[in-house]
Parts: C-alpha cells; sequence; structure tokens
C-alpha cells in the first residue's frame, strides 16, 4: 500500500515537472528528421538538447525556489466566498497582513486616484482637487504630500518611484519623490489619462481632445502625436505584455494603438454605450471592458471573441497579477475569479459605505491587496490569492535597496527598447517577414538580371541564312542589337530605382546663375 | 616478414631492379622450404629477394654495384667469403638488425664493401700506387656456383644441381618436372589502355580509402557546436589509477607488500573468487532447449501466418472481397455495440476521412475524368456515367456532411454523471427523453441539395412536413419541461457547476433544470452575442457550430427561445412576480433593427408565434440579468464592520421610458456606424476597382458598338478585379469578424526588425523560427545553460597557432553535445602515427607524416 502510495506522488511530481518543463521549453522544437542538411540537423539538435536542458533546470528552479503558492478563500461545502466580509478575513490571516488593510478618510479633496509602482512598494495618491501624496506601504509613512491647487485628473509614476507624473488641469507635470516639480509637458494638453510603457521608457496620455501623446521620457523627445478622431475619453490602458495602449470610446469602440502607426492597430465594438473601464490581463491575451450598456465582457484578444459577457455594471476594472478581476460599480467592489476556462465567477465582495462612489481599483502587486479611491478618500482591502508570491528580483523587488534601485535603473535604461518595438505580437520581432505583393527589386537585384538576360542574348543563336545575310559582321551586328533590346527594359527600372531623373540635369543647364556668383558655380565635367 | 616499416617502404623505389626478375624463379612457397633446410647453398638465388625483403634506404644506391653481384666468374676465392661471413655475424650483433630469418646478409655484404673501400684507401695511401692495383684483390661472389658458361641466365636445373644428395632434394626435383611437363602458356599481357584503367581503378580505390576515413573526423568537427584549440598540456600523468600501475617497489617493506600482494597464493584466491561468481551464472540445460523449442514454434506459426497472409492477398475473385468487407463490417458493427473504443476508433477514422474529403475535394467533380465529362457535357453521356457522377457527389456529400459529432454523446456522458449523484432517475429518463426529441429535431433538417429534393416543391413540402414533426416533438418537450419543473419544485438543491453550453447541439444535454440559474445565464449569453451580431449569427453561437445554413439557426434559435421561456417562466414562479416584463416590450419594439418583433412575451402559451421569432432584443433582457446577480445571495445581508454596510440591498430602479428607447438607439446606431467605418477602412486598404466605362467619343461610332455596349475584355477585366479584391478581402483577418477591424497597414519601422529572407542553412521558415523561439539570454537562462548557448562556434587563444587537421580515431557513436577539443601536440602522437603506417600499406610513396 505504501509503496503504491509513495510510488503515485512520484509520478504526480514528474508530471508537474513535465508540466514546468515544458512551460519553459516554449513550444516544440522543429521536426529534425524533416531536416536535409545534415550540418544544420546537427547543430539544431545540440541546441535543442541545450534548450531541454536550460528548460529542465528552469523547471527545477521554480520548483524548489519558488514554492509559495498563492492561497484562495476556501468555503466549507455551503458556504460562498464572496459572503465572507473583511473583518473575518482580517481576523484569520497573519499579524503582518492584517496591518496591511486600512481606510483613509480624506473628504475634502475630492475623489481619489491611486497608482502603485510596479514593484507595489510605493503607493500615489492623487485627489481630484489638487491634493497629492506618496506613500511607502511597506513601513506605512508618508513620503511626501502636497497641494497643487488645481485639478489633478491622474497620476503615474514612472519608471521607479523617483518621478512621477500628474495630468492637471492644463498639461501634465512630471514630479521628483520630493514633491518639486520638474517638467511641464505642455505638448500633452488637457491630459486625462496618463500610462507609463516601462520597458520603452515612454509616457502615453489621451487628452481632452482624443489626443495620443508618447513621449520618451528618458530623452524627452516626443515620439508620437495622433488624433484618434473618436471623440474625449478618459479610459486608456497599457497592455502590459505588448505595451499596446487600448482607449475605449464613447461609440462603444475599443481601440488599440502603437507609437508608429496613424490608425488604430484594431478597432473593437464592444458595447452598444460608452465605454466605461479597460483592463488587461498580464498575459496580454484577455481584455475586460465594462460599458455603459451594462455590461462587462471579458474577451480573449488572439481571437478578439467573447469569453465572457456579465450583466454588472462597472466603473473601474483591474485584473491581478494572479488573474483576478476586480470591479468597482458605485460603492461596491467585486472580485471575479478564473475558476478554469475563463469561467470567471463572484469571488469576493465589498461594500464601501453607502454614498462612497468608487472611482478607480487597482492590485498591488506582489500583495494579496486591492487598493480602492473612492470619494471620501482610500481603502485597501485584503483579497487573498490575488498577487504573485514569489518576486523574480531581477524584473521587481519589493525590499530593494537603494543601490539595488540605482543598479535597476541604469539597468533599465540600458534595456530601454525603442518604440518601434511595441506591436501587436512582439514574437514576431526576428521572424520572416511576409513577401509583400509588389516589392521593389534593388539595384543590384536589377544588375543581376540584366547580366543574366545579356547572357541569354549573346548565346542565342542565329539561323543559318543564305545570301549573304550571315556574313559574320551581319551577325554580330544582329547579336549587338539583341543584347541592347535585352538591356534596355533593365536600365530604364534601375532608373526608376535611383530615382534620379534627368530633369535636375536639365534645371542646372537652364537656369543662368548671375554672373557674379558664376565662378562659385561647379564647373561642368567635359 | 619484418615489421619495420621503413623497409617496406624501400619498395617501390626499386624501379630498376625489378627488370632483373625475368628469369625462371621458384615458386615463394618452395623456396620457403629450401630456406627451412638451410640457407648457405641457396644464396645465390636468392639475393634478389633478400635485397628486397631487407634492403634500407639508406644503401639502395650501393645496391646496384654490379661487379659484386653479378659477376658470375668466381674470380674469387673461398676465403674472402669465409671472411665475409664471419664480418657479417659481428655487423650483426653490433647492430641489433632485427632479422628473424637470417637471410638478409646483404647489408653486411655492403658493409663488407664499404670497409673494402677503406681498406684499398689506406693501401692507396700508404703505397702511393693507383687504384686498379688494389681492385684486383676484391673478393667478390659469396656462392659456390657452378661455372657458367657465356651470358646465359641461371636455370633452375644450375641451382638444383648444388642441392643434389641433401635431404628433400629428389622431392624438390619431382616437382619441378611435373612442373615442366605442363607446357606453362605465359599469358600475354594485357592491352595498355586496360591495364591502366586497372591501375586507375586500384589508385582510386585506396585513395577513396584514403579519403574516407576522413569523414567521420570531419562530420564530427562539422556538427560540434563548438571548436577549441589549444596545446597540448598534457603532462602525461592522467589519473591517480595510472599513477598507481606504474608504481614500483622500491624500499624492503614496499618490497615485501608487493610480495605478499602479488603471491600466487593471493592471485589464484582472487581469481577462484571471481570463478565462484561467475559459477551463479550458469543456466539450465533444459530451460535453454525450452525457450529454443518456444521460439521455433513461433517461428513457424510465423511463417504459416505469413504464408496464409500471401495467398489471401493474392486472391482476385471480387465476390471473396465483396463478402470479406461485408463480414468486416458485419463485425466491426458488433464490435462498436461490444465496447465503445472501437466505436471511436471508427468514428475517428470517419472524421479523418471527412476531413481529407473537405481539404481535396476528390469526390466534387474535381477529377481529370469528372471534368472531362462535364465539359462535354452531362445530358451527352450514357447512363452509366452519370450514375457514376452522381454517386461520385453523392459520396462527396455524405462525407462532407456535418456529423453528430461523438463530443455531443461524451458532454452528455459527462453531464449525466456529473449529477448523477444528487439528481433522480426520474428527471434522468426525462432529460433523456428530451434529447431524443431535440436530435431528431435536428437530424431531420438535412436537405438534399441534388436530385428530386432539390425541386421547389419539393423542399416546400418538407419543409411543411418538418414544420409538423417540430411542433410535435415541441409539444413532447413542453411536457418533458413541465414535468421536470415540478421535480424541481422539490429539488431544492441548488447546484454551482456550470456546464458549458455551447452552440445549439448541447443545449439537450444541459437540461438539468437545478442548474436553472446557470444555465439562465448561459443562455442569455448565446442569446446576446446572437442579437448583437445577429447577420452573422452561425459564428456567434459557438466556435464548435459553424453551419451556415440559417434555417439551422432559426431552429436553434426558436428552440432556445423556447426553452429559455420556459426557464423564466419557471423562474419566475419560483422568485419573482413577472411585472417588469410588459415595460420591456417597448424598448422591444422601438428596436428596428430586428427583423420580426415578438408581440407577446409574457404569454407563454403562444407557442407558435415564438417559434418565428429570431432573437430577442437586448435590452428586455437587461433587468432579469440584474436581478440575476443578487438572486444567489439574495436576501443575504453582509455583516456589518470595517467600512462595509450592510442594509442596502441593492435597489434597481427602472430606468425611464425615453432612457430606454435611447439606449436601444444608441445601440443600433452604434453597430451600423461601426459596419459603415469598416467598410471605409476596407476601401481604404482594398480600393474598389473603378467600372467600366468607355471614354466620350471612344467605341462608338457606330450604332452596332453602342448597342454592344463595353467591349468583353473591359467587363472582364473589371470582374477580374473585383474577384481579386474580395479574395484579398477574405484572406484578412478581421474578414469573419463582424465587431473588429484589424489593420493590414504595413509598418515599415517594424519592418527592420524582421528578416527579409531567410537566412542560408535554413530552408524552411517554421524550423527557423522555433529555432529562434527560446531567448538565450543570462535573464532567461539558469547560469548553467547560459554560457553554453552563448558560445561562440570556435574558441582560441591568441597565439595559438590552428594546425592543419590531424588524423585521429573517432567514435562514430558519440554524439558531438560537447564543445569539442582539438588538443594539438608539438610531436604527433605515437598512435596517429601507427595508425597512418598502417593505413599507408600499399600505397604508393606516402612520405607524409600526419
Amino acid at each position: 500500500m505504501a509503496p503504491a502510495r509513495v510510488n503515485a506522488e512520484k509520478q504526480d511530481a514528474e508530471d508537474e515537472l513535465e508540466m514546468k518543463v515544458e512551460k519553459y521549453s516554449r513550444g516544440k522544437g522543429a521536426d529534425l528528421k524533416a531536416l536535409r542538411d545534415k550540418k544544420l540537423k546537427g547543430q539544431l539538435a545540440v541546441k535543442e538538447k541545450l534548450y531541454g536542458q536550460s528548460a529542465k533546470v528552469a523547471a527545477k528552479a521554480e520548483k524548489w525556489l519558488m514554492p509559495s503558492e498563492e492561497g484562495f478563500l476556501e468555503p466549507d461545502n455551503l458556504e460562498k466566498t464572496y459572503r465572507f466580509p473583511q473583518e473575518s478575513i482580517v481576523q484569520e490571516v497573519d499579524l503582518l497582513s492584517s496591518r496591511k488593510p486600512f481606510d483613509m478618510i480624506l473628504p475634502v479633496l475630492g475623489p481619489y486616484t491611486i497608482e502603485y509602482t510596479s514593484n507595489g512598494r510605493y503607493m500615489l495618491v492623487g485627489g481630484r482637487k489638487g491634493h497629492l501624496a506618496m506613500m511607502d506601504m511597506l513601513n506605512m509613512d508618508l513620503i511626501k504630500e502636497f497641494q497643487v491647487r488645481e485639478t489633478v485628473r491622474d497620476v503615474a509614476f514612472l519608471h521607479n518611484e523617483q518621478m512621477y507624473a500628474v495630468a492637471q488641469k492644463k498639461y501634465p507635470y512630471i514630479y521628483n519623490q520630493h514633491g518639486a516639480e520638474i517638467h511641464c509637458l505642455k505638448e500633452h494638453g488637457k491630459a486625462l489619462k496618463l500610462q507609463f510603457l516601462t520597458k520603452q521608457f515612454l509616457l502615453a496620455s489621451i487628452n481632452s481632445f482624443g489626443q495620443l501623446h508618447y513621449q520618451d521620457v528618458s530623452t524627452g523627445e516626443m515620439i508620437a502625436n495622433y488624433r484618434t478622431g473618436l471623440g474625449r475619453t478618459d479610459v486608456m490602458r497599457a497592455n502590459p505584455y505588448n505595451a499596446v495602449i487600448g482607449l475605449g470610446h464613447a461609440a462603444g469602440k475599443v481601440t488599440m494603438w502603437k507609437p508608429t502607426s496613424v490608425k488604430p492597430l484594431v478597432t473593437m465594438l464592444c458595447h452598444h454605450g460608452p465605454v466605461t473601464a479597460l483592463a488587461f490581463d498580464r498575459g496580454g491575451h484577455l481584455m475586460a471592458t465594462a460599458g455603459v450598456d451594462r455590461k462587462i465582457k471579458i474577451w480573449d484578444l488572439r481571437k478578439y471573441e467573447v469569453v465572457k459577457s456579465y450583466a454588472a455594471r462597472g466603473q473601474s476594472l483591474d485584473f491581478s497579477q494572479k488573474g483576478l478581476l476586480a470591479c468597482s460599480n458605485g460603492s461596491q467592489v467585486e472580485i471575479y475569479r478564473d475558476f478554469g476556462g475563463h469561467d470567471y465567477r463572484l469571488y469576493m465582495k465589498h461594500r464601501m459605505l453607502k454614498g462612497y462612489q468608487v472611482g478607480k481599483v487597482l492590485f498591488r502587486p506582489y500583495e494579496d491587496i486591492l487598493g480602492i479611491g473612492h470619494s471620501m478618500g482610500l481603502s485597501s482591502i485584503l483579497v487573498p490569492g490575488s498577487g504573485e508570491p514569489n518576486f523574480d528580483t531581477f524584473i521587481d523587488n519589493p525590499m530593494e535597496t537603494t543601490k539595488q534601485k540605482r543598479e535597476k535603473e541604469i539597468h533599465a535604461l540600458l534595456d530601454k527598447l525603442p518604440p518601434d518595438t511595441i506591436m501587436l505580437n512582439p514574437n514576431l520581432i526576428a521572424t520572416v517577414r511576409a513577401p509583400k505583393k509588389k516589392e521593389k527589386k534593388t539595384k543590384k537585384e536589377i544588375e543581376e538580371e540584366m547580366e543574366e538576360a545579356i547572357e541569354a542574348a549573346k548565346n542565342t543563336e542565329h539561323k543559318k541564312k543564305t545570301k549573304g545575310r550571315s556574313k559574320p559582321s551581319k551577325r554580330a551586328k544582329k547579336k549587338e542589337e539583341g543584347v541592347f533590346r535585352a538591356k534596355r527594359p533593365f536600365l530604364e527600372q534601375s532608373k526608376e530605382v535611383v530615382g534620379r531623373p534627368d530633369k535636375k540635369q536639365r534645371i542646372g543647364e537652364e537656369v543662368e546663375l548671375p554672373k557674379a556668383l558664376q565662378r562659385f558655380a561647379k564647373k561642368p565635367q567635359s | 616478414m619484418p615489421k619495420n616499416p621503413a623497409m617496406r617502404r624501400a619498395k617501390p623505389a626499386r624501379g630498376p631492379e625489378k627488370k632483373r626478375r625475368h628469369g625462371p624463379r621458384l615458386p615463394t612457397t618452395m623456396r620457403r622450404e629450401l630456406d627451412a633446410m638451410g640457407p648457405a647453398p641457396t644464396r645465390g638465388s636468392d639475393d634478389e629477394e633478400v635485397s628486397d625483403v631487407g634492403a634500407e634506404d639508406v644503401y639502395e644506391y650501393e645496391e646496384g654495384v654490379p661487379e659484386e653481384e653479378a659477376g658470375k666468374n668466381g674470380r674469387y676465392d673461398a676465403v674472402a667469403k669465409y671472411e665475409y661471413e664471419f664480418d657479417s655475424d659481428a655487423s650483426e650483433a653490433d647492430e641489433d638488425v632485427p632479422s628473424e630469418e637470417g637471410e638478409d646478409m646483404e647489408e653486411d655484404e655492403n658493409d663488407d664493401g664499404e670497409d673494402e673501400e677503406k681498406q684499398i684507401r689506406i693501401l692507396q695511401e700508404t703505397t702511393g700506387m693507383p687504384r686498379e692495383a688494389f681492385d684486383g684483390k676484391k673478393r667478390k661472389q659469396p656462392l659456390e656456383l657452378p661455372l657458367q658458361h657465356g651470358d646465359g641466365p641461371v636455370t633452375i636445373h644450375d641451382l638444383l644441381d648444388n642441392i643434389q644428395g641433401k635431404p628433400g632434394y629428389s622431392k624438390v626435383r619431382k616437382r619441378l618436372q611435373q612442373q615442366e611437363k605442363k607446357t606453362m602458356v605465359m599469358a600475354a599481357p594485357l592491352p595498355k589502355v586496360e591495364r591502366e584503367k586497372l591501375e586507375r581503378r586500384v589508385t582510386y580505390d585506396t585513395s577513396r580509402g584514403e579519403l574516407t576515413k576522413w569523414e567521420r573526423k570531419v562530420k564530427h568537427n562539422r556538427e560540434a557546436p563548438t571548436l577549441f584549440f589549444e596545446n597540448d598540456s598534457n603532462l602525461g600523468v592522467n589519473t591517480i589509477a595510472a599513477i598507481a600501475n606504474e608504481f614500483k617497489p622500491r624500499t624492503e617493506f614496499e618490497k615485501r607488500i608487493a610480495e605478499i600482494t602479488r603471491s600466487t597464493e593471493i592471485m589464484e584466491a582472487h581469481k577462484n573468487d571471481g570463478a565462484k561468481i561467475l559459477e551463479l551464472n550458469k543456466i539450465d540445460v533444459e530451460d535453454v532447449r525450452e525457450r529454443q523449442n518456444r521460439l521455433a514454434k513461433m517461428r513457424s506459426l510465423l511463417f504459416r501466418h505469413e504464408m496464409k497472409a500471401k495467398r489471401v492477398k493474392k486472391i482476385k475473385s471480387r465476390t471473396y472481397h465483396r463478402m470479406l468487407k461485408k463480414d468486416k463490417l458485419k463485425a466491426a458493427s458488433a464490435d462498436f455495440e461490444a465496447d465503445p473504443e472501437a466505436a471511436k476508433d471508427y468514428a475517428m477514422k470517419q472524421e479523418f476521412k471527412r476531413a481529407e474529403e473537405r481539404m481535396t475535394l476528390k469526390h466534387k467533380n474535381t477529377s481529370k475524368w469528372a471534368k472531362r465529362i462535364l465539359k462535354r457535357g452531362l445530358s451527352v453521356q450514357d447512363e452509366g456515367t452519370r450514375a457514376a457522377i452522381a454517386a461520385q457527389l453523392q459520396q462527396n456529400a455524405l462525407l462532407t456532411r456535418k456529423m453528430n459529432s461523438m463530443k455531443d454523446d461524451s458532454s452528455s456522458e459527462g453531464s449525466s454523471d456529473d449529477d448523477d449523484d444528487e439528481n433522480d432517475s426520474e428527471a434522468k429518463m426525462l432529460n433523456r427523453g428530451k434529447e431524443k426529441i431535440l436530435k431528431v429535431l435536428e437530424e431531420d433538417k438535412e436537405i438534399p441539395n441534388s436530385g428530386v429534393f432539390s425541386l421547389p416543391f419539393m423542399e416546400r413540402a418538407m419543409k411543411k412536413q418538418e414544420d409538423a414533426a417540430y411542433e410535435e416533438a415541441r409539444q413532447a418537450l413542453e411536457e418533458y419541461d413541465d414535468s421536470l419543473r415540478k421535480l424541481e419544485d422539490d429539488n431544492t438543491e441548488q447546484n454551482e457547476d456550470l456546464i458549458k453550453v455551447t452552440g445549439k447541439r448541447t443545449f439537450g444535454p444541459a437540461k438539468n433544470t437545478h442548474k436553472n440559474v446557470n444555465k439562465r445565464q448561459k443562455l442569455e449569453e448565446t442569446e446576446n452575442s446572437d442579437s448583437e451580431y445577429d447577420s452573422d449569427p452561425a459564428q456567434h453561437l459557438g466556435d464548435d457550430e459553424a453551419t451556415t445554413k440559417q434555417d439551422d439557426i432559426k431552429l436553434g434559435t426558436a428552440l432556445l427561445d423556447d426553452e429559455q421561456n420556459d426557464l423564466y417562466r419557471s423562474f419566475d414562479d419560483i422568485m419573482k412576480n413577472p411585472g417588469p416584463k410588459t415595460t420591456f416590450e417597448v424598448g422591444m419594439l422601438a428596436g428596428d433593427s430586428w427583423k420580426t418583433v415578438k408581440s407577446s412575451k409574457g404569454n407563454d402559451n403562444d407557442i407558435t408565434n415564438k417559434s418565428k421569432l429570431q432573437a430577442p432584443s437586448i435590452v428586455d433582457l437587461n433587468p432579469k440579468q440584474w436581478d440575476n446577480n443578487p438572486d444567489s445571495d439574495s436576501e443575504e445581508e453582509m455583516v456589518e464592520g470595517f467600512l462595509t454596510i450592510s442594509d442596502t440591498k441593492e435597489s434597481y430602479e427602472l430606468p425611464s421610458q425615453a432612457e430606454l428607447i435611447r439606449q436601444a438607439f444608441a445601440g443600433d446606431d452604434v453597430e451600423a456606424e461601426f459596419e459603415k467605418d469598416k467598410m471605409e477602412v476596407l476601401n481604404e486598404e482594398n480600393p474598389e476597382p473603378e467600372k467600366p466605362a468607355l471614354v466620350p467619343g471612344w467605341g462608338q461610332w457606330t450604332d452596332i458598338q453602342q448597342k454592344k455596349g463595353l467591349p468583353s475584355w473591359m467587363i472582364k477585366e473589371h470582374e477580374i478585379a473585383k474577384r481579386n479584391r474580395e479574395e484579398a478581402l477574405k484572406r484578412r483577418k478581421d474578414s469573419k469578424l463582424k465587431h473588429v477591424i484589424i489593420s493590414e497597414h504595413v509598418d515599415k519601422k517594424v519592418e527592420k526588425y524582421l528578416v527579409r529572407n531567410l537566412p542560408f542553412p535554413y530552408t524552411s521558415k517554421d524550423v527557423y523560427e522555433q529555432s529562434i523561439r527560446m531567448p538565450i539570454g543570462p535573464d532567461f537562462n539558469p547560469a548553467i545553460s547560459v554560457s553554453a548557448l552563448n558560445r561562440p562556434a570556435i574558441v582560441k587563444k591568441p597565439g595559438v597557432i590552428i594546425k592543419p587537421i590531424q588524423y585521429e580515431e573517432v567514435d562514430p557513436h558519440q554524439k558531438p553535445d560537447e564543445p569539442k577539443r582539438v588538443i594539438q601536440r608539438v610531436t604527433p602522437n605515437q598512435n596517429a602515427k601507427k595508425a597512418s603506417s598502417k593505413q599507408s600499406k600499399g600505397a604508393t610513396s606516402h612520405k607524409r607524416k600526419w
């Protein structure tokens, strides 16, 4: 009995490892048997073996070095997880976690919006009426708090907590952590929403005229400025997978943008009314949208199809690192969880005090916490299973020291991606591009073809003719003619490619310089 | 034969000497025999052979000294010979030349010659007389040959005379005589062309062998991921074992220990121990015999089977094969009933066949034969051909028809399994009945598109019939539903598990009423999607069902409606009063995009009307969806605490009429607008071709021209352009997605990140793309493999000279996984040399050292 169980366990462990290995080997290798080139086959076989080893080691590392798993609320047979109030959850969790949820009542300076750094350590709070504050959430202390005395529409951290952008009444501004204003980004205009693309160091904003701006914050260069032409909107989210910006519009459309294309990459008709909120999953394949038509839809972005549709209102949406979906509606916050196969069902529910309008919900990275910015301040609640339990210090480190932070900043700058790399499918890079319908030939290609044609013309056999028509001189002449005839179309082509029409020369001839300047003119080569 | 390579190499250099070998010679075997008898007397005849075997490079030039060897006049006395013999012994002792047979005295002779030279020189110097004076002193001719007269060649008889009287002489003589009796005719030498051909072939063979031996090594090097070039840093000491092996006892103590350990007793004991172990390995004779018998039996069985199969295969009789096929089918059908595995297999096979058919369209008049016949006209053909064509088409229709897939069955099974524990058998029975009816309903709507049934009146009649049947079936369904509902009233347990309801096919099995709530959600969804994009319903109904037949869908949706209605009713009976329904009708009526408007939704009994309904509007669903949400936790309150408040239950207020209408219209507008937008984008990316028009004044000179209208080529061109555009539109990614526009615009800035042509060794795009799928950087790989993944093809320290390739044995089975180390030795290693010398056997002058 016992050995059988041990065997079964062993088998299970092996299966698990295999699954992980599959994950790390990123798809299957090529079918080497079909290859005919033996040298390539040998090289690829060696490479594949290395890949396999690497995947295996990575899987093992994951197994042994990242043992913590997210824990969800587990109901007894008749209980429902969404009936658990925060109170009872707080009672059950450990001391450290029980200190994390809080409510901050700030009734004066209006509805609040919040933002976390990518490592989840710092929180930026923006009150509509000009209140800005940055907090260290690890030791819960206020780093800086100040008043800008004008409307604050949105806040966004740049690459780390050292700088952040704030969309204010007329323009977005960039402040440093001490609250000193560093830049005023006038070109963006009256920005309604800000998003920062970390890998590309781009600050994207949408302003009240529906213009989308991309600005490189490392060089200060304005990368792109596009008119969406779809009206004012304040629904904007960046897809963390491919850094494509998603915008929700009043006509029920969701458009996706990249900095190098004037037209949206994808336009989807998602709702029958205006789109109120938008969120992307971390994997980039799922998108959640909420509309005025009282629907929340979850889309598969690979097929552009609805995976799931709910009848519920959503003022703001957010996906957690582990795929929970938070949705706010009036003073109520609902959290959905994927129960397998994109079957999102209600997982938790939280109700604020009546009259508190929730403005923004945002999951805190690497913590099981949902931050809520509402009309009377901000609060945070515990959502078990929302955050990634294992953090990779190469990517984000919530416990970063100053030195590490500096190091990371430099590395991030060195690894900065150019804005062209933003595309719907980033895996496309380095693949073979699809053949164009009509590709212009290069000069070299034209020359090669011409040579071939000439060769062919030279080698054509001429008929033997009588009465002196096959004299050597005649034959030579004929051959020459043939060559010329073969050459002519190519010469015309190359002229097109080079794009230097004779016009220029003619102009040069025609325009006579005044006599005083003629001596400076380039002498005609003769 | 001596194994000294240097000696062998001398062989080809002996060109001029070969010519002297023309005379009759003893066969080698005989010569050996003679040698064994006694070396001395036959020396003369052996001379050439000796020089052949024992000549060293150094002496070659002296070998041709004719005065000493060819001197047959016997000028030299015997004394000189003795001297020579003595000398030879001494020199042999000195030089320690490995001479096994003791007959390579050649070199000694030469030695002698040298000595003599020296002597003469000394004499010359001392006496001052010319060299010729002393030359006469030269002794030569070591052989005791009988005196020769004239220049005739030495015959065998001459040689035989010498050994007369010695033991074995008679034997030799007899054989010789026998040989002489047979008149040997020398074959004429081959013509030069032939000879050269042979030579070339041999040369080719050898050189090929020479080259192919490199193959392995070269292959190895080419396949190795990395080549290291490094100088030999081997100090000669490899392992501890090697050191221990070379250990020699030196001190007293060590010697004594060695004595003990290497004593015979201990060795013996050790050996015995090993033998004991071996003893255990013994196999019983019986076992072996049994095994052999068994194997033999198996082999014979196999053989017989094979023979039988061969015979059966040869049978050409048609009837036989027909019978066989029938039998097989029968067996298979029996099998299906017995075990589901076989049925599944069969279904898979069928599915594969159908897929193949869909791919190839083999039976859809694509064959050469069919095309030809169609070209000539079907009406012209005889009865048989027409029948054949019809049969083929029938086959195609059969194969390409949508089938009830296995999935449905399994899902229904699964669902029934799901509720096994909680559901009573009655409900199950009812469900099953319902399912069956649904199946029947579905199955009967296949309208053949050829033959008599395709005629319009037949179609109409069939439809009528179908409707009637459908009506009947629905009534039955209704009944089932009623009974189910009753059941459900009793059954208060609510199951939260969701069943996947996809497409119209599967809602039959999903009809378990205690899953009411979930199912309703699902249904709403399918319906919603239906209503949102209702002109393309097939696609949104479900991914699995891509049926394009409009009536199918109608039927499906109608069914859906029906059932949904019932469900709603039931739900309302349980939960709520059907109050809001009346208000929704307005919104519904307002929506003009739906083709038919349901007039009386509240009326449950009106069935006939509903069946025509395509899809209800979305607006009317909303309130129900709304109350769907709180229903699960309906009256439960959240506990007060924290910042939560519990007293408010979501109180939903009906939106005003105006708002409802606005929403409905807004939705309509959005869709139409989007469609327009999409059209615009499409036209922009694939512009519509211009309409063909004549340039005014051209082609309109005469009445006839005007009557003719546009020239045919223009129309044709236009059509082609149109078709191209349509194809381009079809090829778009968003061609099937009504609600999506995906820009096909090619971004030039992205293009620089793509590869223009496939990189060299690759020939297929897939292989290339799969080979770059893994990131190789340190961020993505463990430290162990990063260096291996990023190592350059050749690693070499500065200053190391890469020497030409050296030959060494390579294990052919060893895979070149690890980077290969090419270790260059200052002196070519001993093994390599040996191997090369072995290889050069028979090769022409091969002086190159590896």
